[in-house]
Formats: structure tokens, C-alpha cells, sequence
């Protein structure tokens, strides 16, 4: 039985683990990392599309959370905190490795390639529908580094434009302006990977 | 309003910013309307993502290592003082694995105390503890280390408190129950990260 299995089955709730964990229980650090470590890892797999970078920069946010958990005032959900501090390991990280990072100076022009294909007439070419699960994930790992950050906070994570412009050191609008873009390259690459399968079938 | 006007305003559309005139454009071109519905299609199937994969086992073994390293927790058998002893007769194994580790831990040491020049020749076994699990080599091992790198010492005699503290639970254990093959681990694996972090001390002054 893992840990975090252990700790549940025992009755304790995750507050009195976290509580616990803040006085130096290994155990219920352990237990919380059980619970938490899929979602902090995705999360980290999805920013940066490496699954060793992903697994090295889980480690830290965990031991990172290690450190820090006696700061956690429950102010936030848990969860919440935890994952905000995930987030700000992962981009540390990108930023120090030269992240791609959204530009200052970006506006909210539509570039040429961002725009819709114009030789999309036909109805039946939209979306709904077409996508799974597998195809959806592949894409966001296609995507461009700085699109997908910003992909990944916002419609897969949940964060505002607002929470996402503060930790990106970007405008609200930059922020907004990057998620159409992630947005549209998806639709792109989506569209792609239907058609090729479509000429696979024939 | 054209496409290319409709299209520029989308990012704002989307956050709930669009006017009449972007819903009129919308009902009248299937190609921005096509472009909307694929685009809000893509975010809410987002949204529908589940964290799916789980990290493999290395990422928590790390933790626990860098944990241990830095002396914020005790080694893993350490924190296991939990766990009921199991029974055996294991007195015999103990002094053997103690004699064993002894041995090799003479050896090793032996062999490698030679390139180091102008330095004492500290014991490197880990020699008996006292009631408090630390010893007079332990002193000797920590004062080497002050000597290379004064700022060294704090890490090396967290490092060596906790390594004590297990092989004092894990003593422990084995006079609880000194058949316990378990226990019996514990104290070998004790030794053998004491002979480790002796060894470590000593080889990074060469």
C-alpha cells in the first residue's frame, strides 16, 4: 500500500497530513507527494514537453514544497499553492535554460501565418467532433515553447490572463494575444494530423 | 466587417469583448464562424485533459536522496522505526555484518589513506558509538573537513548525526528483534553510508 494510502486509510485528512508535514513528518510528506505528484508532474510534462525535464523539475517543486511548507497559510487551497509553486519552478527553469518567452513587445496584430486557411470552404472541415484525447496532447507537445506555456496555464490549468501575465512578466494582453496564437497552431496542427490520417485510410 | 477585421478583434471576442458587429460578421462568414467554433472546440476539449501518467519511481527516490543529503530527513530505514521488529535470532548476523563491513571498510580505507599526504591517518571505519551514536573518528573526520572548508563542517555533522541516529534505531531494532533479517539490513545499509560519508569527507581533500 503506498503512503499517501496508508495516511487516507488511516483517517487521517490530507490538512493533518499537510499539518504534520509542516512539523517535519516524513511520512505525511511522503503521503501529500502520493496524492499530488500525478497532477504536479503533468503539469511540468505539459510545460515543457520533455519527460526527463518533467521528472527533474518535479523533483524539485516537491522538494521546494519541502522547504516551503511551513509558509503555507491556507490561504489558498492547497492544491492551488502547490501548483502555483510548480508553475514558478517551471519557468525558473525555462528562463534560465533561455526560455522562449513571451515578447514585451508583442502586439495584438494578427500575423499573416496565424490567420485562418482561406481555402477552407467546405463545412465538414470543422473541428467538433475529431479530436481525442491522444491526438489533443500530441498537439500541445508540437506546439512552439512560448505558445504552449501559455496553452497549458490557461486552458488546461485554469489560471487568468492576469495571474498568467504576472508570472510570465508579460501584459495581460500579450497573454491573451499568445493563447489565440497557441490556439489557432493547434487548430493547425490538428487539422494536419486529420487530414493525414484521412490520406492514410485511402 | 471584414475577416481580417473580425479576426484581429478574436483574442478580445473570446474573453467576452465581442460587439454587434463581430456577431453580425459571425453569422454571415462560415469561415470566421468555422474558426470560432474549432477554436472554442479546442478549449474546452482542453479543459477536459486529465492528468494521466504518473512520474516513475526515480523522481521520488531522488527527493528522498537530495532530502537526506541536506540532512532535512533522516535515511529511509531510519524513519521506519514505525514498522514492528520482526523476530529472530540475528545476534550472530549482526556481528558478523559488523565484522564484514569492518573489514572491508579497513581495507577500502587502507588503500586509499596512502594518497593522502600530509594528513593524519584518521580511522575511516566508522568505529563504535557511544550512547549518542557518535564517536571520537567522527571528531577527527569533522576537524579534517574544518581544516579543508570550515563551511563544510555544518553539512558533514548533520550528515553524520543522522547517519548515527540510524544506526542507533536500527540497533535498536535489532535487540528488539534480533532475528529480523529487516533489521538487520537497516544496520548494514547504516554502516555502509557511515563508511560512505567517511569516505566522502576524506576523498574530497585530495
Amino acid at each position: 500500500m503506498t503512503q499517501a494510502k496508508k495516511i487516507l486509510a488511516s483517517g487521517i485528512s490530507e490538512q493533518e497530513a499537510i499539518e504534520r508535514a509542516k512539523q517535519g513528518d516524513a511520512e505525511c510528506f511522503e503521503a501529500l507527494y502520493g496524492l499530488h505528484k500525478r497532477r504536479v508532474y503533468s503539469l511540468c510534462l505539459r510545460m515543457t514537453g520533455n519527460t526527463a525535464e518533467a521528472e527533474d523539475l518535479t523533483q524539485e517543486a516537491f522538494l521546494q514544497l519541502y522547504r516551503k511548507i511551513a509558509t503555507f497559510r491556507g490561504e489558498s487551497a492547497f492544491s492551488t499553492w502547490l501548483h502555483r509553486l510548480a508553475v514558478n519552478v517551471v519557468l525558473m527553469h525555462l528562463r534560465k535554460k533561455g526560455l522562449p518567452e513571451v515578447s514585451l513587445e508583442e502586439t495584438m496584430e494578427p500575423q499573416q501565418e496565424d490567420g485562418p486557411k482561406k481555402d477552407i470552404g467546405a463545412r465538414d472541415n470543422v473541428l467538433a467532433g475529431s479530436i481525442d484525447r491522444v491526438n489533443l496532447e500530441r498537439a500541445i507537445e508540437s506546439l512552439p515553447p512560448g505558445y504552449r506555456i501559455i496553452f497549458v496555464l490557461h486552458d488546461i490549468e485554469g489560471y487568468e490572463h492576469n495571474e498568467i501575465a504576472e508570472m510570465m512578466g508579460c501584459s495581460i494582453g500579450n497573454s491573451k494575444s499568445q493563447l489565440h496564437k497557441a490556439r489557432m497552431k493547434l487548430r493547425d496542427l490538428l487539422k494536419t494530423s486529420r487530414a493525414e490520417k484521412a490520406i492514410r485510410r485511402l | 466587417m471584414t475577416c481580417a477585421e473580425f479576426q484581429r478583434d478574436l483574442p478580445e471576442i473570446f474573453e467576452g469583448g465581442g460587439s454587434l458587429a463581430h456577431e453580425d460578421h459571425l453569422r454571415t462568414c462560415h469561415i470566421c464562424s468555422d474558426l470560432v467554433s474549432d477554436l472554442r472546440y479546442i478549449a474546452e476539449q482542453a479543459k477536459l485533459l486529465v492528468p494521466m501518467e504518473d512520474p516513475s519511481p526515480k523522481v521520488w527516490e531522488g527527493i528522498t536522496k537530495s532530502l537526506e543529503r541536506e540532512g532535512l530527513v533522516k535515511p529511509a530505514p531510519a524513519r521506519r522505526g514505525l514498522l514492528a521488529p520482526q523476530r529472530a535470532s540475528w545476534g550472530l548476523l549482526l556481528s558478523i555484518a559488523g565484522l564484514l563491513l569492518f573489514a572491508i571498510g579497513f581495507l577500502f580505507f587502507h588503500e586509499n589513506a596512502e594518497s593522502i599526504s600530509g594528513q593524519s591517518s584518521v580511522a575511516m571505519q566508522p568505529a563504535p558509538a557511544d550512547a549518542s551514536g557518535a564517536n571520537a573518528d567522527d571528531e577527527q573526520v569533522l576537524q579534517q573537513v574544518e581544516q579543508r572548508d570550515p563551511g563544510l563542517r555544518t553539512t558533514y555533522e548533520t550528515n553524520l548525526h543522522n547517519v548515527n541516529a540510524y544506526i542507533a534505531d536500527a540497533r535498536q531494532s535489532l535487540a528488539e528483534d534480533p532475528d529480523s533479517v529487516e533489521a538487520r539490513g537497516y544496520l548494514m545499509q547504516a554502516m555502509e553510508q557511515k563508511a560512505m560519508l567517511y569516505e566522502m569527507a576524506t576523498r574530497s581533500g585530495r
